[in-house]
């Protein structure tokens, strides 16, 4: 439970500042204060229980389904860190007091701040992989608002959504290897996944899951190649840059490696990935140390390189070298942030960080001068100073590594180099700034800043000196616990902190590498020169180019794809479409099936010709609207005549009959519609959308051919063989119609009706304008009702609806049915009105169209509900023959009963929608709008 | 098969959904009234809802060949429901400035909602063919609905044509897998499949052919083309409905007859559909760093997040009815949430929608609890830990890395990275202080109008779902498919 308190103290302190800031600036820094220094007197509570080896853990479920609980550890490592978050941050809190100005929300400021502090104390106190990457990621979100807190610069938003972008996904890439890690061993339980680091080693997704979660580290710690975000993230306000990018954040990804030692180090992988990395990222980060202008670039770029030689450490897979890695872990932090602090005091006082202004400081604030060169005196590895201590371990650690074989001595000579150009950048960073001639043109002038801006330097430069003079005594024992928990037990190397080893090898690297460093310092001048040759390649430009790249590929591709055109889709869809199927044909082995080929029927042969001639000529003539209807009229008429030759009759007729009233139709709306086409297409799109076209057709073809020259089963059978016995009839399509789905049928004619229903309440009030003349001017004949026309559909009316109740009577055993009667009976009556007006045919016709369809539904209703009189289910057909005199056998069924129900509803919904149709068109042109 | 009073039952909430369109239909015709009609349609979607409970006892049912109604299909058309319950609140607030007719709307999205209703409980190629037409015709209706502004209708007309061209390969798919296999039902299919019976060649050619179909319907890329068009140009309602209800029924059926019938084998077309994934991932991101529009930018996130969710396809193992439960759930609240906010922003109809990036420029100093509301659906939609997003993520990267689907969790991880990009853009955008030059903004009263209390209840979901997941974890791990046919 104290182990939470340590956690969800600094969580609770976000609430304060909020709070706090309305009891002034100074209450409310100590105010903020007040939490974490609670936490950290807990930690001290609890690091003696550490110290002798426990491990205080917490656990309370969350997500069990998802293995992700609140399950807390305190083992050295963690302590050494809690420790160090804990300890900078509340120094960070005394002098981001001073450091913020007027301007600044400082409450918003503190907020940010103890997010990130919980967050990171998160990240090392979790016992489980999934809440460790849980807070790893608040760590990335904290830190972009802590980046951008100065929202109104741009560079702060840009260098802040860097930041979290690169952190982001490697984030995302450390839960991938995190969750295949959990699956590796089991659990997401993190004291057993240290236990299970040989289980881990031996699995076969062992390179996957290091790459993940190395991916993970290397982008939170800046190492090559992704260090570009670190000296962007620079744009952050001075105490940040401290606390994230010195002591805590950047240290997070290798404290990762730390944790993950004892269960992904000892293999060679592991040293090829880390140690060469760090390596690479040691010396560029010491290179370009040595090249910036600008104050905090150099600290960004030194931070780069001595994390470099952290992770090189851990990558060299000896325990010494880990103790050495922890070890420089606390140096680093100390020294780096005592550094950045003095130069956020340089930038206040003097108003730029520019080193090329800044010159001579040390007579204007000769304190802050002794304190900087203190601790640049660490950072370069000067003896009696921690920097020294730990820089030595690493070129021991460095003659020991043996994985390259014959170059293995390049590994020491290169760590020597990159520790020449650390003194070099030291001695750069004090000399150039608080010596060396006289401040030019600085914007304000220069004065030491308050004393308690000073003393959280004054305190961390006093942990340099003690831990320098002193090791053993003072953090060998922190040094120990720490170590137990990233070296495997058993193998804890004797942890030697004295300064003086006698004359050794490491001691004369140390030695070339401080005289190195001032050699390198005094001939800075002709590095210059050798590096202006080159064209600048900033890593951040490498990065802003390649996004704006990314931008720009991204806006081509919009434009070749998505440039809204229908046309462009259709293509693209297609294409693609035609892409899959003909990949498929080409895989499929062979075209032809078993059926043998069918001898060619002609009349089928020269219809199909027709259809193909007609379908062509209905896309050819499109722009001429009336030419095209007819075309379309000969598809409908020949597919008709295909189902009649395929012995369809009754499919037959009814497409007929269908075709009939939507041809109707299409000539009303065509009425309405404007007349012109323009001319869009291009002959080479119409080219194009040919051969597309062509290309498709063909392969549709060769399907179609593949399926009809293969063996098909159909449920056809069943209908055929059990129409007259269970239905009664021997018209299969209209028992099927009546009977086997009456209860469809029954369903779909009230649809109709209700459909029927609504368009015409919907069409009541709609008025169109009725146009006067066609395209080119010439006025429509006054003569609406063509005389020959009314005439023959009068004299037609009879005739066609004899036919009807003829096709309807017959349609039990022959093509027919109440459907097909429907629909011919109603093209007739649509027929006449559209011969002779709306006005004059219903005069004549003096009834309602919806009694006729609620009537049609209400028979058929009835008719099903009849059965039950007779204690048969719903629906029920009977059926039986009687013999007439004078007519002869005649079968009545129910279902002709039914079919009449149908009939009925057919003809009154389609009279109530196309009727009225004839009614909305008005002489009147519309007064404009009317909004 | 006879029907029985549990069939009925099973079907309860189509029926009701059905009554709910006839009696907005013949309302509507009797005398039009907005509330009213918006009134009905919440009633019977909430109706449709409760019934759930009844239809609880008696799954798993099969209604006929057609329909199934198990856990599975109750949990799907309770999303569903649920999805449509927010549009047509958000459907409320956006059409009460619409100078015209504002009442069919309902009607519409009543239909669709019953296209998707039935969609998500077929077992059979006929009825999954019907629910999408019936999902998508409306819609096309929908999209143009504010049609005297001219995107509307553009809109409309292009998903109607691309649209109706996807159906004729789905169409012919299932004429192929007919011709080959003599049956249409998913477990008929299935039994041949694993039988072994059927030609793989023709099989695969007829499954492609519905992906190709239902691809478009999920906006899939390279089907994708029309998606941010028509996001941008419909109504805000129409364009959330677009991708909540269709996808979530499209999905989930997708997935049933993949898990019912394991089509795809190890054939080209598993990798396919791969790469189909992996594509819609990479390119939904890529495209969307380039975009000044908000709805086009959701609708670029919605082909990225469709890409993350065919992994569970592609995976096709035991957590994949899971994952597409859990991370359709997150998505579905996040997405009604964004669109949400663009409704209320673009509330009541005045013209085109305020899509574009600058109308959103500080509205944090003008509306800063709706402003906090849109922040956080995008921090879920870029996965971000304590949002409902997260969850979602997480499972989809967990069952890439159990499938050892190393590609799509590299794309997952690429896009995400991307994605936390130009959510950003937004997020940065809100807080600005510049004002932009032309300011639309919900109405001062939004928390207190329907629309308004959607949003943030959905805002309360999304974080309730990120913080304490459990339940509903349990309940999508409760709804089992039933496979036997």
């Amino acid at each position: 439970m104290t182990l939470l308190l340590i956690v969800l103290l600094p969580l609770l302190g976000t609430l304060v500042p909020l709070i706090g800031i309305r009891a002034g600036r100074t209450y409310c820094a100590w105010l903020t204060a007040l939490l974490p220094a609670v936490a950290l007197g807990i930690t001290l509570y609890l690091a003696p229980l550490v110290f002798s080896g426990n491990v205080p853990q917490f656990f309370l479920p969350w997500i069990p389904q998802l293995d992700l609980h609140l399950a807390l550890r305190l083992d050295g490592l963690s302590l050494l860190f809690v420790l160090l978050i804990l300890g900078i941050g509340l120094l960070i809190i005394l002098y981001a007091r001073y450091y913020l100005s007027e301007q600044d929300s400082m409450g918003r400021f503190y907020a940010y701040l103890m997010l990130f502090m919980t967050s990171m104390l998160g990240i090392v106190t979790s016992n489980n992989l999934l809440l460790l990457w849980f807070f790893w990621e608040l760590t990335s979100l904290s830190s972009f608002l802590l980046i951008g807190f100065w929202s109104h610069q741009s560079d702060a938003r840009k260098g802040a959504r860097m930041a979290l972008t690169v952190t982001g996904a490697g984030g995302l890439s450390l839960l991938a290897g995190f969750l295949l890690l959990g699956q590796i061993v089991g659990t997401m339980d993190l004291s057993v996944v240290l236990q299970s680091g040989d289980q881990v080693r031996s699995s076969p997704y062992y390179l996957y899951a290091l790459v993940l979660i190395l991916l993970g580290a290397f982008t939170k710690s800046a190492q090559f190649p992704f260090q570009f975000w670190l000296p962007k993230a620079m744009a952050a306000p001075t105490p940040v840059s401290a606390y994230l990018h010195s002591a805590t954040m950047v240290k997070a990804g290798v404290f990762l490696l730390a944790r993950m030692f004892p269960v992904l180090a000892g293999t060679d992988l592991w040293f090829y990935f880390v140690a060469l990395t760090g390596l690479v990222t040691l010396l560029y980060g010491a290179y370009f140390a040595l090249l910036k202008q600008d104050l905090k670039g150099v600290l960004a770029f030194s931070t780069i390189s001595h994390l470099g030689l952290i992770t090189m450490l851990f990558g060299l897979n000896s325990p010494m070298a880990a103790v050495a890695g922890v070890f420089h872990i606390i140096n680093h932090a100390t020294f780096k942030a005592s550094l950045f602090m003095a130069a956020g005091i340089v930038d206040h006082e003097c108003g730029t960080r520019d080193i090329r202004k800044l010159n001579g400081l040390w007579r204007y604030m000769p304190y802050t001068t002794a304190l900087a060169t203190i601790a640049a005196a660490s950072m370069a590895g000067v003896p009696l100073l921690n920097g020294f201590l730990s820089k030595e371990m690493f070129l021991s650690e460095s003659l020991d590594a043996h994985m390259l074989g014959g170059l293995s001595w390049l590994i020491p000579a290169l760590a020597t180099l990159g520790s020449v150009l650390s003194a070099a950048y030291s001695l750069r960073f004090i000399h150039d700034v608080f010596f060396n001639g006289e401040p030019k043109n600085l914007p304000k002038k220069p004065h030491e800043p308050p004393r308690y801006m000073r003393l959280p330097i004054e305190i961390l430069i006093l942990l340099c000196i003690v831990v320098g003079l002193f090791p053993s005594s003072t953090v060998s024992g922190l040094l120990n616990a720490a170590v137990t928990a990233v070296v495997p037990a058993g193998y804890e190397p004797e942890i030697d902190l004295a300064i003086w080893h006698g004359f050794n090898l490491p001691l004369l690297m140390s030695a070339i590498a401080l005289g190195g460093g001032i050699l390198v310092y005094a001939l800075r001048h002709y590095i210059y020169n050798f590096h202006r040759q080159f064209r600048s390649q900033d890593p951040n430009v490498i990065f802003e180019a390649s996004t704006q790249a990314i931008v720009r590929v991204a806006q081509q591709a919009i434009d070749r794809f998505e440039n809204g055109s229908l046309q462009r889709y259709m293509f693209w869809l297609l294409l693609t479409a035609l892409g899959f199927s003909a990949y498929g044909l080409i895989e499929s082995p062979r075209l032809s099936g078993n059926l043998p080929a069918q001898s060619i029927d002609w009349a089928v042969a020269v219809g199909a010709g027709m259809l193909c001639l007609s379908g062509l000529a209905t896309v050819f003539f499109h722009r001429r609207r009336l030419i095209s209807l007819i075309m379309l009229s000969v598809v409908g008429m020949l597919v008709s005549l295909a189902f009649a030759r395929f012995s369809a009759p009754d499919l037959a007729l009814t497409q007929l009959a269908v075709e009939v009233v939507t041809m109707i139709l299409l000539m009303l709306a065509l009425f309405f519609l404007p007349q012109k086409t323009p001319k869009e297409s291009s002959g080479r799109r119409i080219m194009r959308d040919v051969l597309l076209a062509g290309a498709f057709g063909g392969v549709v073809a060769s399907l179609n051919y593949a399926v009809l020259t293969r063996p098909l089963q159909s449920i056809s059978s069943f209908f055929l063989e059990n129409s007259v016995p269970g239905g009664g009839g021997h018209n299969v399509v209209n028992v099927i119609l009546v009977d086997f789905r009456g209860f469809d049928t029954l369903g779909e004619i009230t649809v109709l009706g209700i459909a029927g229903l609504a368009i015409f309440k919907l069409l009541n009030r709609l008025k169109l304008f009725m146009p006067s003349s066609d395209m080119e001017g010439r006025p429509w004949s006054p003569e609406r009702f063509p005389a020959i026309l009314a005439s023959m559909a009068q004299s037609l009316l009879p005739l066609a609806l004899l036919v009807s109740v003829f096709i309807f009577l017959r349609g039990h055993n022959l093509p027919g049915g109440g459907f097909i009667a429907g629909l011919v009976a109603a093209a007739t009556l649509i027929l006449l009105y559209m011969a002779r007006g709306v006005e004059w045919a219903q005069q004549r016709l003096d009834f309602q169209f919806q009694p006729i369809a609620v009537a049609g539904v209400l028979i058929a209703t009835l008719t099903g509900l009849g059965s039950w009189v007779f204690g048969y289910p719903f629906l029920t057909s009977a059926f039986g023959h009687f013999h007439i005199p004078l007519i002869g056998d005649v079968e009545l069924a129910t279902a002709l009963l039914f079919d009449l129900g149908v009939y009925l509803t057919v003809v009154g919904a389609t009279l109530m929608i196309l009727a009225n149709l004839g009614k909305v068109t008005t002489p009147h042109r519309p007064s404009k709008e009317k909004r | 098969m006879n029907l029985t009073t549990s069939h009925l039952i099973a079907l309860l909430p189509l029926l009701i959904v059905g009554t709910t369109v006839i009696v907005v239909m013949l309302g509507v015709a009797w005398r039009r009234h907005h509330v009213a009609s918006a009134t009905v349609t919440v009633i019977g979607l909430n109706l449709a809802l409760l019934s759930l409970l009844a239809v609880l006892n008696v799954t798993p049912l099969e209604v006929t060949p057609l329909i199934v109604v198990d856990k599975y299909a109750v949990l799907y058309m309770a999303l569903i429901l649920v999805a449509s319950l927010a549009c047509s609140t958000l459907a409320h607030a956006y059409l009460e400035g619409l100078d015209d007719q504002r009442e069919e709307f309902y009607m519409l999205l009543l239909c669709a909602t019953m296209g998707g209703l039935l969609l998500v409980s077929s077992q059979h190629l006929a009825s999954l063919f019907i629910g999408l037409e019936l999902l998508s015709v409306p819609i096309y209706g929908m999209a143009a609905y504010t049609y005297r502004d001219r995107t509307s209708l553009e809109a409309g007309i292009k998903y109607m044509v691309l649209s109706a061209m996807a159906s004729a390969f789905l169409l012919f798919g299932m004429a192929l897998l007919y011709a080959e296999a003599g049956t249409l039902s998913f477990s008929g299919l299935s039994a041949r499949m694993s039988g072994g019976e059927l030609s793989s060649a023709w099989t695969l050619m007829g499954v492609g052919m519905m992906v190709i179909g239902l691809g478009f319907k999920l906006s899939l890329a390279p089907f994708h083309l029309w998606t941010p068009d028509v996001y941008e140009g419909a109504p805000a309602p129409v364009s959330a409905f677009l991708a909540t209800v269709s996808k979530i029924a499209v999905f989930a059926v997708l997935l049933r007859f993949f898990m019912t019938a394991p089509a795809t084998g190890d054939g080209w077309l598993h990798t396919v559909i791969a790469i189909i994934a992996f594509l819609s991932m990479l390119v939904g991101n890529l495209l969307a760093l380039t975009q000044n529009n908000l709805k086009r930018l959701l609708g670029y996130s919605s082909i990225a997040h469709l890409g993350y969710l065919l992994t569970v396809i592609v995976a096709s193992d035991g957590l994949a009815i899971e994952t597409a439960g859990i991370y359709l759930i997150t998505y579905v609240a996040t997405t009604l949430g964004a669109f949400g906010v663009v409704t209320l922003v673009s509330s009541p109809y005045q013209g085109p929608d305020a899509g574009q990036l600058y109308h959103y420029r500080g509205l944090f100093w003008r509306r800063p609890y709706l402003t906090a509301v849109l922040t956080l659906m995008m921090l879920s939609l870029a996965g971000i830990p304590l949002t409902a997003g997260f969850i979602g993520k997480f499972y989809a990267l967990a069952i890439g890395v159990e499938s050892s689907l190393w590609w799509l969790v590299a794309g997952i991880v690429i896009g995400s990275a991307l994605g936390l990009y130009y959510y950003l853009r937004v997020m940065v955008t809100l807080y600005l202080h510049e004002p932009g030059e032309s300011r639309r903004d919900a109405t001062a009263n939004w928390g207190q109008r329907s629309g308004g209390v959607m949003v943030l209840l959905l805002a309360l979901a999304v974080l309730v779902i990120g913080i304490y997941p459990q339940p509903i974890i349990s309940l999508v791990r409760s709804a089992t498919l039933i496979t036997a046919g």
